[in-house]
């Protein structure tokens, strides 16, 4: 048989086919649900009618990339990330009740469509508004360039037979700049920015809601047969923790020899050798009591303060994301968000500690993965080559990850754009607007943001994971203080909002650059680009509680805002009021 | 000083906030103290014998995440049935014509 015959290699391309056509498809039912009323709470908050699952599975769950990087992370260090990301299951409640009523209410009583509007009607300052969108369409340009790079690869990986001999979608990975990744890059653009600039909010909420659903049917269908493989949890570990001890051994040696061979002034190393003796020197650190034991193996991956940091990190990095706040101030009612908390505490159960089996079997599995990013595409072709249909099962298995960065650079697009309109166009170049300019503008905004993206990645920034690191935590530690102030502190002023911003996202700076500047210590993760951190503390931490204290010590020195402001913000609504 | 007019639902999301950052703070110490107590650096053989494994978790994973986790289930879905309360979230005010 003539090797383009040959159905499974078109697996990954299959079902890469169906999530854009469902997307497509979602992109238009979305059109016809946002035409309904005003084109600007239409498009960019769905009209506020966001329901139960939409709201569930979309509010809180980060990116493709955090998703991405777990099973990695599981596979490398053991058990110990089962501490790394035991916050989830706090997260359904953090998500949703600590501000989700409130921003609910303030987004309404202001009329807001976006996260810097919400700031500008409650503070009734223009300045706040303005510095906010700033801060958001800053650190979301590089957020959104870095997800198009990242689905540029996932769309190259499919050409037939590229992803079974590639498979690492790691963000740092070297990749090919060849006619396969601009037609990837180029299908991808089209595609994301065709459906959002059809549908708006709801098309990037509901991509978002199918590729959830599709991670956790993933995420089942492994979990059944890499327990049937592994013989049950239990054997596994144990099976993972003796092959561990051997693969040790075996790396040991292999390292002591290249070793040797470097100072006997010998044949020089391959580029092949130099990658294998790099592998040997991680691999002798293996020890089966580390996979199973903290913190971590091989390394000091969760010490005791990244373990508290990350209980911070996750819950209330969450909490301030534009993208989680947007969401939330859609919701159609309180009753929406009650809902919520239930729904994803279940779906989170089923997705975290399933992934966490899944990666401990394929330890037990596939003992010396030299790619630790490879897991899981490993897992889904070795477990279904078997089994009818088992190429079009690890097509979508494959192929999830995409959907999660549709999904993603959807909401970006969202939300860049309505900066755009919002916090510029409207404010400073047409204040009196008609609807149509509006509708023109998005438009014009949306397609301009995706040729920056496309633009940006013809010839990838080479830092560009630095900046994406950065920006990830410095949205945190901005806008986390300001948020808890404007929900619930009458005495905040607009002084100690832009304080409170102003000094997370500079705390932010100083550790990330001390990191980069060869600062980082030998702790957490390995990624390439780490911050210092302090004390043994995540910045996030830092940057949260510097905020804080900078945001009501300010806000105290300042002049009380204006009574009636307040009042309009807190209190009932007198009926003869609008 | 509590104020008289507050909106029901500014108060009762405060009241929810401080009790869900009370829960996250339960479940921080419970969980990172738990792990690091049982888990952290535990001098074992390398056959396991010593580890106890529940449902195929290790002790420590077992009592200092997956139990908790349940828990947590159990406590939020609690917490937005029971302790949770609704309110309208009012009309949604249009600020068009405070844009100039």
């Amino acid at each position: 048989m003539p090797e383009w015959l040959d159905l499974s290699r078109y697996g990954v391309l299959m079902a890469l086919v169906v999530i854009i056509g469902v997307s497509g498809w979602l992109g238009v039912v979305a059109q016809r649900a946002v035409s309904k009323g005003s084109f600007l709470k239409g498009f960019f908050l769905g009209n506020r009618g966001l329901g139960v699952w939409a709201m569930a599975l979309t509010a809180t769950v980060q990116s493709g990339g955090t998703f991405m990087g777990v099973p990695s992370l599981i596979y490398s260090f053991g058990f110990i990330v089962a501490l790394w990301i035991g916050s989830y299951m706090i997260v359904p409640l953090t998500g949703f009740s600590f501000v989700g009523k409130r921003i609910a209410h303030l987004s309404r009583r202001t009329g807001a469509v976006t996260v810097p509007d919400l700031f500008r009607g409650r503070f009734d300052s223009p300045t706040v508004g303005l510095i906010c969108s700033l801060m958001i369409l800053f650190f979301l340009t590089f957020m959104l360039i870095a997800q198009f790079k990242a689905g540029a690869i996932v769309m190259s990986l499919a050409w037939p037979g590229a992803a079974e001999s590639t498979m690492t979608l790691a963000e740092d990975a070297g990749i090919a700049l060849d006619r396969q990744y601009y037609i990837g890059l180029t299908i991808f653009a089209v595609v994301v920015v065709g459906y959002t600039l059809f549908g708006g909010f709801l098309a990037s909420v509901w991509t978002d809601l199918f590729q959830s659903v599709l991670m956790a049917i993933g995420v089942m269908i492994l979990l059944v047969l890499s327990l049937q493989a592994a013989g049950g949890l239990e054997k596994a570990s144990k099976d993972a923790a003796a092959k561990l001890d051997q693969v040790a051994i075996k790396a040991k040696a292999d390292f002591a020899r290249y070793e040797e061979r470097i100072q006997s002034g010998g044949e020089p190393l391959t580029d092949a050798e130099k990658k294998k003796r790099a592998h040997a020197e991680i691999a002798a650190k293996f020890s089966g009591v580390g996979f199973v034991t903290g913190p971590g193996m091989g390394r000091d991956f969760l010490p005791l303060g990244l373990a508290c940091s990350f209980f911070v990190v996750w819950i209330w990095g969450g909490v301030s994301s534009p993208a989680s706040v947007l969401r939330v101030m859609a919701t159609k009612s309180t009753a929406t968000l009650r809902r919520s908390i239930v729904v994803l505490s279940i779906y989170n159960l089923f997705i975290y500690l399933p992934l966490i089996v899944v990666c401990i079997c394929a330890r037990s599995l596939m003992p010396d993965l030299s790619e630790p990013d490879t897991v899981i595409p490993r897992m889904a072709l070795n477990m279904t080559s078997g089994i009818r249909g088992g190429t079009f099962i690890s097509g979508l298995i494959l192929a999830a990850p995409f959907g999660a960065v549709m999904a993603t650079v959807s909401c970006y697009l969202v939300v860049l754009s309505s900066g755009l309109v919002r916090d510029v166009y409207q404010r400073f170049v047409n204040p009196h607007a008609n609807e149509h300019d509006i509708r023109r503008m998005t438009y014009i905004a949306m397609i301009g943001v995706g040729l920056v993206a496309l633009g940006a990645n013809l010839n990838p920034p080479k830092y560009l994971q630095a900046l994406v690191v950065f920006c990830t935590s410095g949205q945190t530690g901005a806008l986390f203080a300001p948020i808890v102030m404007a929900c619930y502190w009458r005495r905040a002023t607009k002084e100690g909002v832009l304080a409170a911003m102003g000094s997370g996202a500079f705390v932010v700076l100083v550790l990330y650059g001390l990191g980069f500047s060869g600062y980082a210590q030998e702790i957490g993760p390995t990624t390439a680009f780490r911050p210092y951190f302090l004390f043994g503390l995540e910045p996030i931490v830092w940057a949260i509680a510097v905020s804080g204290i900078v945001g009501i010590a300010v806000s105290l020195l300042t002049p009380k805002p204006n009574e009636e402001l307040v009042s309009r913000m807190f209190d009932v609504e007198k009926p003869a009021e609008r | 000083m509590p104020n008289l007019n507050e909106d029901p639902l500014v108060t009762s999301a405060r009241r929810e906030a401080v009790a869900t950052v009370v829960l996250w703070a339960a479940a921080l110490a419970y969980s990172v103290g738990y792990c690091y107590l049982h888990g952290y650096n535990r001098p074992l053989d390398a056959s396991l014998s010593e580890m106890t494994f529940y449902f195929g978790w290790p002790d420590w994973v077992f009592w200092g995440v997956v139990v908790p986790w349940g828990a947590c289930v159990v406590i939020s879905a609690l917490f937005a049935f029971v302790f949770m309360q609704d309110a309208p979230l009012g009309e949604d005010h249009d600020d068009e014509e405070e844009l100039i």
